[in-house]
């Protein structure tokens, strides 16, 4: 497999994980999105510490770094869901909104 | 890991430990008092062991950290806020009935991602620092779970965080495409070397958005308002201060790094920014009748002027940055220390109405926060004053007259709004309670000799009478003898450049 077959897939990760976020459905959807966003900065990251094997592992480091915070902030993420599901009712993001203005 | 990096590291293991230290303590025993008392003393051992740390600078920790004088000064910084901010928290929480001793914990952890932040010479220890201190501050905002706007302020300002490290985490990944490297030093050398960008300037692109939002600047600033507003008055605090000036102090290290050449299509799109920021800050404050989101639209103006001292690029500039972070970080803890202190357990101190004739019922708490207001205008003999002096005497010497002279018509625009709440704090007690009973008729009108129901607390506890009283000395000590801070500072970003 070539480089670009690596990148071609990251970059419709990170455009899918854009939609995701932007469309706005639900908050689940809001934050797989960034999921798959992270994921396609990951996909990047490895592929390159692959293919230019005289760059080190930095890359690969670091994807197993943005792997562990990422789950960090799923589950802060999904906890907070929860108390907005409790108070709300639902997830919708546009339906979230009783700030001033 | 040798002894020297251990010693470096200090600041960073104390306040680790001592988050370790007080989930402990709060697992054995829940008491209020000990978990902060034990936070307190983590934070303030961790500010003394920064003149321990200070013994083996510089020094390099694995290609990950860095411990100069510039790490250390900004560490010092974001400690001595996290002290402020918890010696607040403390009176703030004991009114709510709520499980308070958790909010210690994550105070530490946020400190903990600020401290990690300015010493970061990396690319995976910035994203480290950045999560450990976003993820902490998630929890934070949304703490006061009996709070109606909790939740709501807690996942807005979770998603677009979120959002923002994604697209850092992305622009990272292009950025070493091209470099091959994470590391800082070999990464700006690598770019200077390269013929054209390629990816590299995207990535650059995608990881300012990243920073622009943990600044707040426009047009990443629309999470403001809400969240300041949203989130309990202590956590404005520390969301205004240690995450704005913990990412600004890196983006100043990567930035003097830059050669020019590198650096300057980044510089342009990062003055109309600056330009864009000190304007829309400025006249969307104008307009707002609640404190907390007023002073959220003034720190995105705050941010602003302290880009333009940042555009200058040279050591002058950096020391500018410098002092004016440290200005805003005063003046801006003083200010929402004051509305921590008013506010109770019902609401918080947030409608300008409540502050009509502070100065009449609370005089000391009215003083304290005009002098936070004034500093914040830029009024002589107050610390902002001297911060902003030498923002625009940095921008001047670097020939950016648009950007000066955007700063100088913002900071007009700015006296106004921060001296209509003087004013308010000045005037009369009846004239309030006059529109009042006219604004709802159906109440009977307050007695004009009682004092108005609102705000009711009463006493300022004692850490926040400490903190409120250190800062007031700062806000003006550092107002008429600027020199010693000044020479402080100067040694401490020397090895940026």
């Amino acid at each position: 497999m070539e480089l670009g077959a690596y990148l071609a897939v990251s970059a419709v990760l990170f455009v899918l994980g854009m939609a995701m976020a932007a469309a706005r459905r639900s908050l689940i959807y809001v934050l797989m999105g960034l999921e798959l966003i992270l994921n396609a900065a990951n996909i990047n990251l490895v592929a390159f510490a692959r293919f230019k094997p005289e760059i080190g592992l930095d890359g690969q480091i670091g994807a197993i770094f943005v792997i562990i915070l990422a789950a960090a902030e799923a589950a802060i993420g999904l906890a907070i869901v929860l108390n907005v599901y409790s108070r709300f009712g639902t997830i919708r993001p546009d339906d979230i909104d009783e700030l001033r203005q | 890991m040798s002894r020297t990096d251990l010693t470096a590291l200090s600041p960073l293991l104390v306040v680790a430990l001592a988050a370790v230290a007080v989930l402990l303590l709060i697992s054995v025993r829940r008491n209020h008092r000990a978990t902060a008392t034990l936070t307190l003393a983590g934070l303030v051992l961790g500010l003394v062991s920064i003149s321990w740390a200070a013994t083996v600078t510089p020094h390099q920790v694995a290609p990950l950290l860095i411990a100069d004088g510039y790490a250390l000064f900004y560490s010092a910084l974001v400690l001595a806020a996290a002290v402020v901010v918890c010696l607040l928290s403390f009176d703030y929480l004991e009114q709510r009935g709520e499980q308070r001793e958790e909010f210690y914990v994550l105070l530490l952890l946020a400190t903990l991602g600020g401290l990690v932040l300015v010493g970061a010479s990396h690319f995976v220890t910035l994203f480290l620092g950045l999560e450990i201190l976003s993820v902490a501050i998630y929890v934070m905002v949304a703490y006061a779970r009996s709070s109606p706007l909790a939740a709501e302020t807690g996942i807005k300002y979770l998603v677009l965080a979120g959002a923002s490290s994604a697209f850092l985490v992305f622009g990272m990944a292009l950025v070493y495409a091209q470099t091959g490297t994470l590391e800082f030093r070999p990464l700006v050398a690598q770019l200077s070397a390269i013929e054209g960008s390629g990816l590299a300037l995207p990535g650059m692109a995608l990881m300012l958005v990243g920073v622009g939002f943990k600044l707040a600047v426009v047009p990443f600033h629309m999470w403001t308002p809400e969240v300041y507003q949203g989130a309990p008055a202590p956590v404005t605090a520390f969301v205004a201060t240690v995450s704005k000036g913990a990412m600004f102090a890196l983006l100043l290290r990567f930035f003097a790094a830059l050669g020019p050449g590198e650096a300057r299509p980044l510089l342009v799109v990062l003055g109309l920014v600056a330009m864009a920021s000190i304007l829309a800050g400025n006249l969307l404050a104008l307009l707002e009748q609640n404190i907390k989101r007023l002073l959220a639209f003034s720190s995105i103006a705050h941010l602003g002027y302290v880009l333009v001292a940042f555009l200058a690029s040279s050591a002058f500039g950096d020391e500018a940055v410098t002092f004016y972070l440290v200005a805003y970080f005063v003046s801006t803890l003083a200010a929402f220390g004051v509305v921590t202190v008013l506010s109770d357990n019902e609401r918080e101190a947030e409608r300008i109405e409540d502050y009509r004739g502070l100065f009449w019922r609370r005089p000391l708490l009215a003083t304290l926060m005009t002098g936070a207001l004034l500093s914040l205008a830029g009024i002589p003999l107050t610390t902002g004053f001297v911060g902003k002096f030498a923002v625009v005497a940095a921008g001047v010497e670097a020939s950016l007259w648009l950007p000066v002279s955007v700063l100088a018509l913002g900071s007009a625009i700015g006296l106004y709004y921060y001296l209509r709440l003087v004013v308010v704090m000045l005037s009369s007690l009846d004239a309030g309670a006059a529109t009042e009973s006219a604004a709802d008729s159906g109440r009977t009108p307050a007695d004009p000799g009682q004092t108005p129901a609102w705000p009711r607390a009463a006493r300022v506890g004692g850490g926040a009478a400490l903190a409120l009283g250190l800062l007031a000395l700062l806000l003006l000590g550092l107002g008429l003898y600027p020199g010693p801070l000044m020479d402080v500072i100067e040694s401490s970003v020397s090895p940026l450049r």
